[in-house]
Order: structure tokens, then C-alpha cells, then sequence
């Protein structure tokens, strides 16, 4: 009697401790990364164009070019995940097809990103012949992007109760009817959450872009074409810290963490804001 | 498998009580119809003292009846049993008052010379008796065919009343003493006879219990 | 005698090698109210999905025989089961509004099936919470969340919601048997005053519910239809043993 309660104390420590653990590591992360890299923030810094040799570069297109990949990823791999994760949700049968396609997904979720870039740079790339650019960086996004997101819709349309599925084809509802006026809007929540989630790891993703999106960025900005080459942030992150000669690269790198992370938050707090007063109304508000 | 073990327990005392008080029915009409033939005062005073016993006998089995149902909701076989049981009790309760009735005839012809001497009551007597036997027999066994037996024997009972009335015409004269006696002998006749309807009624009751069905056992 | 409004023939049932139902045949009148009783996994919450082809969206399920409902054979290949459900509604165990509003939540049926002008839905909002006698309970909070309500108040919402697309058929799988005894009361009583415009069958676990409130009372056992008859005559005398035992509690 007296062990257990002893045992029960010491577990009570040791998960108060790794929770401690994680908030004081976390708070420790982000203060090393701001105290370097804030006081780089100035409004040349943020929108102007990068130095090649000088000092003094910006992150202005990078910045413009992470958003302008994610836009664009999103674009193609969200009509095809979300769809393929109701398919799989609702309309599938149990059988060995669609347990392969499931595995298909796992398995391709677990692949690492890099070997992503490289099949997106043999791909897209080369035998597409689209060269460096933002679109093959995009197209390359989406694929490591579809795997996720048809495991998220999926669980977020299962998290949805089977019994608004059958009171609405109870109603007479056709199948499309049910998914779309009772299931879609229970299960947006965290459909919302998952996408989220995906595009800020996305946003940071930078061993997919470095082959399929280069190294530079073009001279005009802003520039939308597609083809043109696009650095993001994230990249150039990695470019500064590794291969850039200009003097003040650890600054500008310092600088670009310090942004990202912000962006990151930034990005995530803006969906989540509005996706919390969403769900109110669409569920009538208790 | 029984899922209500206790509710059919209950059921089973209530028919061990329904029984047990028939028992007492049947004595007391015994018990008066042979104080009649005799003429003992002692006896008959004992069957009236007795009456008491059995209806409070009564009150318990509706009780009993009337608990099972708000408590229990009985259906099917079991609401028909407790049904007739409520109905059978009230058939053994009026057997039970005639005969107190018949006891007090006794009485009321103590000491008396018999104008006649009595063959067909005491016939009446034993083909009644043994009908009310047979019918709580019925009950105990469930036994269909028993009961439908009843219906002709209540005929026989029937006919025997009627021959006793036309000679108690016969036999009414100018004498108060003689007709004042008369008349106790066929009152108790008629006593007799109601308690073969009754004994039938309770044949009814059994055939409805076990069958579902309603026959009439009167006709 | 008039046509049966339902009408079950050699109905048989397979979940995949799973025989549940066996030869059913039973004919529901018009306007009346039919009980289905029997042990758990007797095959009568079965057998009632199968009157709206609920049944349809679980896998490997074969069926054949007929139901005839008004006439048509609701399993013919051309059969249309949106359709189908629109006229055949049904209430389920627990309730299950949608995580909307109460106005909503009535008006999903009849948006659904194409209406689509406020005056017209509100109308049917009003009528339909009147069938279903909740309309003074919630009138003055139609916009508020269906989350909010009693458990009772749900179910009766869930059957206002069906009224509200016009049925001709409403189908009950033990709907109060989620409900406090008030509630199941009020639904009981809800059921007896809307016989007199639908046809109503009612699944219940509750024998003292189908004595209650039902005409004709079918008892279902292992997949088979037992008995079926006029619940007086169900409960007092019914004719197979197996019956009998079942209602006296002699097997469970």
C-alpha cells in the first residue's frame, strides 16, 4: 500500500519534470534564436533584395517566394489529399485494394524529404525540363505535402460521428448531401488543424527546395511568374550559414531563423484564430 | 432459464394458498351438510365460527393477487393464471357462505322430527361435493379435461333440485310447523345447488387459465 | 381488407455468411402501430433497417425477398432509395442532432430536398415542432445550439426533424431506451397521437412499452419471426410456446 503511493509520487515528479523540461528547452530555443537574431530586423532586412557579395543583403523575395511555394503546393496537393482522404473515410470498402492504398500512404509519409527533392529534381526538373523554379519546388511540395494531408482528412472526417453520416442519409440525403452540409463542416476543425500543421512544416522545409527550387531568385520583385527561380527562406538559411561569401552571412542567418520562426507562429496563430470562431458558428454556439 | 425465479416462486404460493383455503371450503361444506343429516347443533356452530377464517383467507389471496399485478406486470399465462386466481377466490368465498347458510338450517330445524326422510339432498350433497373437489383437483393438476367434465354433472345437480322442489310442494300442507321446516330444507337444497355452479365457475376459470379460451360450462 | 401499407415477403438476410434473417413475412397496416420485441440479437433492429435500406451501407450484406411498401417493391433494381428515405424516416437509439442550431438541425431535411425560401422553411419548422410538441419548449430559442437540450428534448427534436420532410413511415429503433422515464413517457404518448397520420414500427426492449403503446406487437427470435398478432391478444394468449416464454420471462 505504502509502495504504491510512493510509486504514484515518483511518476507525478518525473512527468511534472519532462513537462518542465520541454517548456524550459523550448523557452531556451527561442530566446537564443531571437536575442541573435532580432536586432537584424529592420525594414531592409525584411523586404530588400539579397547581396551576393556586399554586406547589407534582405530576405525580402526569400520571404515572398516560402509563401508563394507554399500557396502553390497547397494548390495542388489539397484538392487531390483532402479528396483521396474522404474517398478513403467514406466511400471505400474494407478490402486488400484499399488496404494497399493505406499502406501506399503510411509508407510514403515516412519517406525522408530529401529523397523527395531528388525524385522532384529528377522529375520535375530535368526530364520536365522546368528547370530551377517555383513551380517545380511546388509540385515537389505537394507530393511530400499529399500523403499527410490524405491521412489527416481521413482522420478527421472518422473523428466525426458516425451518427450525423446516418441521420442524414436517414433524412434522404444522397451521399455528397451527407458529406458535405453534415460531416465537412465537424470535421473542418481539425482538417483545419492538420492543413495548418503541414504548411507551417512546409514553410521550413528546405532539403525538398534546394534542388528543385534553387538557389537564387530572380531580379524583379515581387515576381509571380512561375518558372522563375525561388529561393525561400529556409534555403537561403542553409545557403547563408554554408556557402555564402559575403561578411556578414552568420547575421543574415541569425536573421532568417529568427523570422522564420516567427512567420511559423505567425502563420499558425492567424488560422487558428479565425478556425476557433468558425467552429462556433458552424455548430450553432452552445 | 428462468429469468424471474422469484415472481414464479410468488406464483406458486399463491396457488398453494388458493388451494389450501379450497381445502377449508370443502370441509365447511362437508362439515354443514353432515350436520344437517344429523341434526348436530355443535358441528354447525363450529362450520359458522369457522367462516370468519376463510374470508380473511380471501382477503389475502386478493392482496396477494393485487400486488403481483402493480408490481410484477404479469403477462400471458401468468396474467391469466393470477386473473382467475382473483376470480376463484371469490367463487370458494360464496361456496364458503353457503355453506354457513346450510349450518344455520341446521340450526333452525334442531330438535325437530324430519317430515320426510332426507335421500335427495344428501344425494345433492355428494354430487356437489365431489364437484367442488374435482374442480380445486383441476386447478392442482391443470387438468382440462376434468374441468369440462363438470358441465353434466352440474345437469344431474340441477335435475335433483328440481325433483326436491316439486315434492317439497307435495308435501306443504295446512301445517306452519311442517312448511317452516320445508322451507329450511330447500333453501339448503338451493344452497346445495349454487355451490355446483359455483364448483363450475371455477372449472371455467381453470379451462381459461390453461387455454386461453372461454367455454361455457353452464348451459 | 384494405392493401397493407407494408407488405414483407421471403425476406432473407446475409451478413456475408451470417444467415440473421430467416423468411420473414409480415404485413403493417396502415396508420397502426407495430411493436418488435424479442432477446437481443433477435434480428428486429435488423429487420427494421431493412424497411429504408439502411442496411445498404454495411458491406457484404445480400438480401433478397420483397417489401412492398404502398405496392412497390422498395428492393426492385430501379428503386430509388433517396427517395425511399424521404417517405420511410427513422429515429435511432440515441438521440443524434447535428451540431447545429434547432433551426437548422429541422430545416436540413426539407434544404436537402430543395426548399429553400424562409417563409416556407419556417413554416414547416413551426408545424414540424408542433407534430413533435416541443414547439413551446424551444420556440423562443430556435437559433440556440440542439446540443443544449434535455436528452428527451433531442429525441423529440430528432422526430421533429424527420416530420418536418413529410414521411409517410416512421421507423423507431428503441428510441427511449436512452431516456429518463419522463421523457420516454412523453415520446410514448408523442407516438400515440402521431399514429393517426403515419405508420409507425417501433423496435423496444421494453415489453410493458410495446403493451403500452402498440397494435400489433411481432416478436422475432434468432432471426426468425415467431409470432405476430394484436398486442391484447399477443399478451394475454399468445399462441407459440416459445412466445410465452419469452413474455413470461421464462427464458431470458
Amino acid at each position: 500500500m505504502r509502495m504504491s503511493r510512493l510509486t504514484d509520487r515518483l511518476a507525478t515528479c518525473f512527468f511534472w519534470l519532462a513537462g518542465c523540461l520541454i517548456v524550459l528547452l523550448l523557452g531556451w530555443f527561442l530566446f537564443k534564436i531571437m536575442v541573435e537574431g532580432l536586432p537584424q530586423f529592420s525594414w531592409h532586412f525584411l523586404f530588400g533584395k539579397p547581396e551576393e557579395i556586399l554586406a547589407g543583403g534582405g530576405v525580402g523575395p526569400q520571404l515572398f517566394n516560402s509563401f508563394y511555394i507554399l500557396f502553390l503546393s497547397l494548390l495542388f496537393s489539397l484538392p487531390i489529399g483532402v479528396g483521396a482522404g474522404i474517398y478513403l473515410a467514406v466511400y471505400a470498402k474494407t478490402n486488400r485494394f484499399t488496404g494497399l492504398i493505406r499502406i501506399s500512404v503510411e509508407a510514403l509519409s515516412s519517406v525522408p524529404s530529401i529523397v523527395f527533392g531528388l525524385f522532384g529534381a529528377l522529375l520535375f526538373v530535368n526530364w520536365m525540363h522546368m528547370k530551377f523554379s517555383i513551380l517545380g519546388g511546388s509540385a515537389t511540395l505537394a507530393l511530400l505535402n499529399l500523403p499527410v494531408l490524405v491521412r489527416v482528412t481521413e482522420l478527421a472526417m472518422r473523428a466525426v460521428p458516425v451518427s450525423y453520416w446516418e441521420a442524414s442519409l436517414a433524412l434522404g440525403s444522397t451521399r455528397w448531401q451527407a458529406i458535405r452540409r453534415a460531416m465537412l463542416p465537424s470535421a473542418l476543425p481539425g482538417l483545419i488543424t492538420g492543413v495548418t500543421l503541414t504548411a507551417g512544416r512546409a514553410l521550413g522545409e528546405s532539403a525538398i527546395l534546394i534542388y528543385t527550387s534553387g538557389l537564387s531568385v530572380s531580379r524583379h520583385f515581387p515576381d509571380f511568374n512561375p518558372l522563375a527561380m525561388g529561393e525561400t527562406l529556409s534555403v537561403h538559411l542553409w545557403y547563408v550559414q554554408a556557402a555564402a561569401v559575403v561578411p556578414d552571412a552568420r547575421q543574415i542567418a541569425q536573421g532568417s531563423a529568427a523570422l522564420l520562426v516567427i512567420v511559423v507562429l505567425i502563420f499558425n496563430l492567424a488560422i487558428a484564430l479565425p478556425c476557433r470562431m468558425l467552429q462556433k458558428r458552424l455548430t450553432g454556439g452552445k | 432459464m428462468d429469468t424471474r425465479p422469484g415472481f414464479h416462486q410468488s406464483l406458486k404460493e399463491l396457488e398453494r394458498d388458493l388451494l389450501q383455503m379450497g381445502t377449508g371450503v370443502e370441509q365447511a361444506i362437508r362439515g354443514a351438510v353432515e350436520s344437517l343429516a344429523s341434526t348436530d347443533e355443535k358441528q354447525a356452530r363450529q362450520i359458522i365460527a369457522a367462516d370468519d377464517h376463510i374470508d380473511s383467507m380471501m382477503l389475502q389471496i386478493e392482496e396477494r393477487c393485487l400486488r403481483l399485478l402493480a408490481l410484477q406486470q404479469p403477462m400471458a399465462s401468468d396474467l391469466r393464471l393470477i386473473g382467475m386466481a382473483l376470480k376463484i377466490t371469490t367463487d370458494l368465498e360464496r361456496i364458503a357462505d353457503h355453506a354457513v347458510d346450510i349450518a344455520k338450517a341446521t340450526l333452525r330445524i334442531a330438535g325437530e322430527q324430519l317430515v320426510k326422510p332426507l335421500v335427495d339432498i344428501p344425494r345433492m350433497a355428494d354430487i356437489s361435493m365431489r364437484m367442488l373437489q374435482d374442480s380445486l383437483q383441476a386447478y392442482a393438476r391443470r387438468d382440462v379435461q376434468l374441468a369440462a367434465g363438470l358441465a353434466s354433472r352440474e345437469d344431474e345437480v340441477d335435475k335433483l333440485y328440481s325433483t326436491i322442489l316439486r315434492d317439497v310442494i307435495a308435501l306443504m300442507g295446512a301445517e306452519a310447523g311442517v312448511n317452516r321446516q320445508l322451507t329450511h330444507l330447500l333453501m339448503a337444497a338451493h344452497d346445495l345447488e349454487r355451490v355446483a355452479d359455483h364448483a363450475t365457475n371455477i372449472g371455467e376459470g381453470v379451462i381459461y387459465m390453461v387455454t386461453g379460451k372461454r367455454k361455457d360450462l353452464n348451459v | 381488407m384494405a392493401q397493407p401499407k407494408i407488405k414483407v415477403e421471403q425476406l432473407n438476410l446475409h451478413y456475408g455468411e451470417n444467415h440473421a434473417l430467416h423468411d420473414i413475412r409480415l404485413d403493417v397496416g396502415e396508420n397502426t402501430v407495430t411493436a418488435l420485441i424479442g432477446p437481443s440479437g433477435c434480428g428486429k433492429s435488423t429487420f427494421l433497417r431493412t424497411l429504408n435500406r439502411m442496411n445498404d451501407l454495411i458491406e457484404n450484406v445480400k438480401i433478397s425477398g420483397s417489401i412492398r411498401i404502398d405496392g412497390q417493391n422498395i428492393y426492385a433494381p430501379d428503386a430509388d432509395v433517396v427517395s425511399l428515405r424521404k417517405r420511410v424516416g427513422m429515429v435511432f437509439q440515441r438521440p443524434n442532432p447535428f451540431p447545429m442550431s434547432i433551426y437548422d438541425n429541422i430545416a436540413y431535411g426539407p434544404r436537402i430536398h430543395g426548399i429553400r425560401k424562409k417563409a416556407v422553411l419556417n413554416e414547416i419548422i413551426e408545424r414540424s415542432l408542433q407534430q413533435a410538441a416541443l414547439w413551446d419548449e424551444v420556440k423562443d430559442r430556435l437559433h440556440k445550439s440542439a446540443l443544449g437540450l434535455s436528452g428527451g428534448q433531442q429525441q423529440r427534436l430528432c422526430i421533429a426533424r424527420l416530420l418536418a420532410v413529410e414521411p409517410d413511415v416512421l421507423l423507431m429503433d428503441e428510441p427511449t431506451s436512452a431516456l429518463d422515464p419522463i421523457s420516454t413517457l412523453k415520446v410514448e404518448e408523442l407516438t400515440r397521437q402521431l399514429k393517426e397520420k403515419y405508420t409507425i414500427i417501433i423496435v423496444t426492449h421494453n415489453m410493458q412499452q410495446a403493451a403500452r403503446i402498440s397494435d400489433v406487437t411481432a416478436f422475432f427470435l434468432n432471426g426468425y419471426l415467431v409470432e405476430s398478432d394484436r398486442t391484447d391478444k399477443m399478451f394475454t394468449t399468445p399462441k407459440d410456446q416459445r412466445t410465452e416464454d419469452y413474455i413470461t420471462g421464462r427464458f431470458g
